[in-house]
């Protein structure tokens, strides 16, 4: 499949009153044309920045893409691209749904407003066809009497209402690339699941590709076509949604399936990786994920794992894929996973690079 | 049964009252939360779940009804050092961690701010250990003391919000949708912290949240609002084992598992209603179906849960 977006050696960090903060290390993926991909991964592991970057959103004033990083689209290199140029792609060709609803939209304005404005500025619509299709897409994303709710602040609307108004922001012009950044967390399960099938109909519709960043792993079964699993700054496993969920090869991986409570959970306690996550400061040397890691050999804390390649679509960053690792048996929750899965592993412990 | 700690009688809270655009954002609902308990609070967005806490903690005055904390009317006026203890007991960890935290201050002084307040630390190295351990209790560390909100991601933010809200050691606690913007495991940290700290300090939360998978984990008993109203109320192990209101079996259709198989064969119960066909003279009303289950429902509809409960039962 044609890949759309490409991203390449990204390395990113922040400078700040401790020094340097070193939050993407090195992150390669790709982006294929009408698909979902799902990046799921601790709180802090650079989700975020990853893709404020995509659409060059980083505080200019303490961040830092580094050289050699690469964001390839249409051609062009966005981490070269001028704000002027910038600000076309971000109105026309790739938007994004960011974590924070209220920090997106503009207190001061009318919803209706906010969504028109975009179509009026790229889109060359007139005023009265701009706000029409304002309120057909509050509709669609189903905020309840949207003809006079159009005319409201937004602070006169929930957590999750204001989320479907910056949904509908997003959607307005019918973009190349949606980057969603956990768009439903603020949403309850039912209207979720229109949001979900919405995104779904529009990637029919117009092929578009998105970029789903969540926490709820029932959502990533739903709807990602691949999963990117990412850890201190980097992606540490991916793999196609039924690879990432019934075969699992990181043990972060392990480690977040296990944390899950299933709807007939009993009163045990819950499932948590121990330990806390690595510090960018003075990332570790060899896998930052060593040290919470039950099954760390003596090499993970000498020398970083490079991808290794389970199948044409899986890999994963984990010494334990290597042809002279012990075989270890995963966790329970994992294993109880496993005879779902219907694809093969490739030869083992080859490694790419 | 244990003590009653809370009772929240025909409450409303109507934004812009009176004028067209009103908005009758909580509608007259009732309920008891008991002392100790987990009280999980779900519904569709936007049916007044944040409303409710917001009303009870008084952030809002109630159009109408009452709130009793140990009895006593919260909303009625007190002395200021009554008003201060109070506002301590009750704390809320709100929805949206970045509108709640101040962007000038320090972490260290947004968690410290209630201590300060209710002059809770005698020495600033006592203060400082008290942040720390804070810091720590929700998985943060130390080095996080000095920094400034932006600087953090959201699920750290988060958890700036619930050391807040610990630092005062209050007795009850309304979190609205504490954990969903934590990934999964420090999700289960946070769960199994509340859960703990309700085992060791007795401590009393209503729990808003929308991953009804972690509600049913950690809520004794669970109430579904839908448009302002309460529709169901009763513990989480027979909401989950006999939902009776359609709101209710349509909600808990759309969970979403965590296996790709299953999704893709998924099946949704929609809910629509309309389909009630409530007539003008049914009085629809919370009724008790089986001891604690309240259902919303008509003199009809509860006949009819009745009779399909009692063969649940006999299976
Ligand atoms: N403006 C900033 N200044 C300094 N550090 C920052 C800044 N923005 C982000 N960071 C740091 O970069 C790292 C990655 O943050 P990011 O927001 O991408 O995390 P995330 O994976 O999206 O987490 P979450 O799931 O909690 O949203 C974190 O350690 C964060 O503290
Ligand atoms: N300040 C306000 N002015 C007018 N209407 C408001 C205001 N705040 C909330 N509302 C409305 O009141 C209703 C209930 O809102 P509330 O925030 O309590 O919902 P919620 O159940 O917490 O939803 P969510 O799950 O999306 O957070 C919504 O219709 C909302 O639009
Ligand atoms: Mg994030
Ligand atoms: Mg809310």
């Amino acid at each position: 499949m044609e890949s759309i977006l490409q991203v390449k050696n990204l390395n990113i960090s922040f400078n700040t009153y401790a020094g340097e903060v070193k939050a993407i290390r090195g992150v390669d993926f790709d982006l294929k044309k009408g698909e979902t991909l799902a990046i799921v991964g601790e709180s802090g592991s650079g989700k975020s920045v990853t893709t404020k970057s995509i659409m060059q959103l980083l505080p200019k004033s303490n961040s830092e893409i580094k050289q050699g990083s690469e964001i390839l689209f249409d051609g062009k290199n966005l981490v070269d691209l001028s704000d002027k140029e910038m600000e076309k792609v971000r109105g026309k060709d790739i938007s994004m749904i960011f974590q924070d609803p209220m920090t997106s939209l503009n207190p001061t304005m009318k919803i209706g407003k906010q969504i028109a404005e975009p179509l009026i500025k790229h889109q060359k619509f007139s005023k009265k066809q701009a706000m029409d299709r304002a309120l057909e897409l509050l509709k669609l994303v189903g905020l309840p009497q949207p003809e006079t709710r159009i005319h409201q602040y937004p602070h006169q609307f929930s957590g999750g209402q204001r989320q479907r108004i910056v949904i509908a922001v997003a959607l307005a012009c019918n973009p190349k690339v949606l980057i969603a950044d956990e768009p439903t967390t603020a949403l309850d399960v039912t209207i979720q699941a229109q949001i979900l099938d919405l995104m779904k109909n529009l990637q029919k519709k117009i092929d578009t590709s998105i970029i789903f960043i969540t926490h709820d792993l029932g959502v990533v079964a739903n709807v990602a076509d691949r999963v990117a699993v990412m850890y201190g700054g980097k992606i540490v496993e991916v793999g196609t949604v039924d690879e990432i969920f019934y075969n699992p090869q990181h043990p972060y991986t392990w480690g977040l399936i296990s944390s899950m409570p299933s709807i007939d959970a009993d009163d045990d306690e819950l499932f948590v990786i121990p330990g806390s996550p690595p510090d960018l400061l003075n990332p570790p040397k060899g896998d930052a994920f060593a040290l919470r890691n039950r099954y760390a050999m003596a090499i993970d804390l000498e020398e970083e794992p490079p991808m290794f390649k389970v199948s044409d679509t899986h890999y994963a960053a984990t010494w334990l894929l290597h042809p002279d690792a012990p075989k270890v048996e995963p966790p329970e929750a994992v294993k109880r996973r496993q005879h779902k899965f219907t694809g093969g592993n490739h030869t083992e412990g080859e490694v790419f690079q | 049964m244990s003590e009653k700690l809370l009772e929240i009688k025909n409450l409303k809270l109507f934004f812009n009252k009176g004028k067209k655009n009103e908005v009758r954002a909580v509608n007259d609902i009732s309920f008891d939360i008991f002392k100790g308990e987990t009280l999980g609070l779900v519904g569709e967005s936007g049916c007044g779940k944040s409303t409710t806490g917001r009303t009870i903690i008084r952030l809002y005055n109630a159009t109408d009804g009452e709130v009793l904390y140990k009895g006593e009317n919260v909303h009625d006026s007190k002395s200021k050092s009554k008003t201060l203890e109070f506002n301590r007991t009750m704390q809320m960890i709100f929805q949206d961690p970045y509108a709640s935290l101040n962007p000038r201050m320090k972490v260290n002084d947004i968690i410290a701010e209630g201590i300060d307040l209710h002059g809770l630390a005698k020495t600033k190295e006592e203060r400082s250990k008290m942040v720390f351990d804070l810091l720590e209790t929700v998985g943060l560390n130390r080095d996080h003391a000095g920094r400034y909100p932006h600087e953090f991601s959201g699920g750290q933010r988060q958890r700036i919000g619930i050391a807040r809200a610990l630092a005062v050691d209050p007795e009850f606690i309304i979190a609205d949708e504490p954990i969903s913007a934590l990934d999964v495991s420090i999700q289960a940290q946070v769960v199994n912290l509340l859960k703990k700290l309700q085992r060791e300090k007795g401590l009393t939360f209503l729990f808003i949240a929308h991953d009804l998978s972690m509600v049913k984990y950690i809520s004794d008993r669970i109430g579904v609002m839908y448009y302002g109203k309460l529709v169901e109320l009763t513990t989480s192990d027979e909401l989950y084992r006999n939902p009776l209101h359609p709101y209710t079996k349509s909600l808990l259709s759309s969970i979403p598992f965590p296996d790709p198989e299953h999704e893709r064969n998924r099946v949704r119960i929609s809910y629509d209603p309309a389909d009630h066909n409530y007539g003008e003279n049914d009085e629809v009303k919370m009724r008790e179906v089986t001891p604690g289950h309240y259902v919303l429902c008509s003199e009809k509809e509860f006949k009819e849960m009745a009779d399909h409960s009692s063969t649940i039962k006999n299976v």
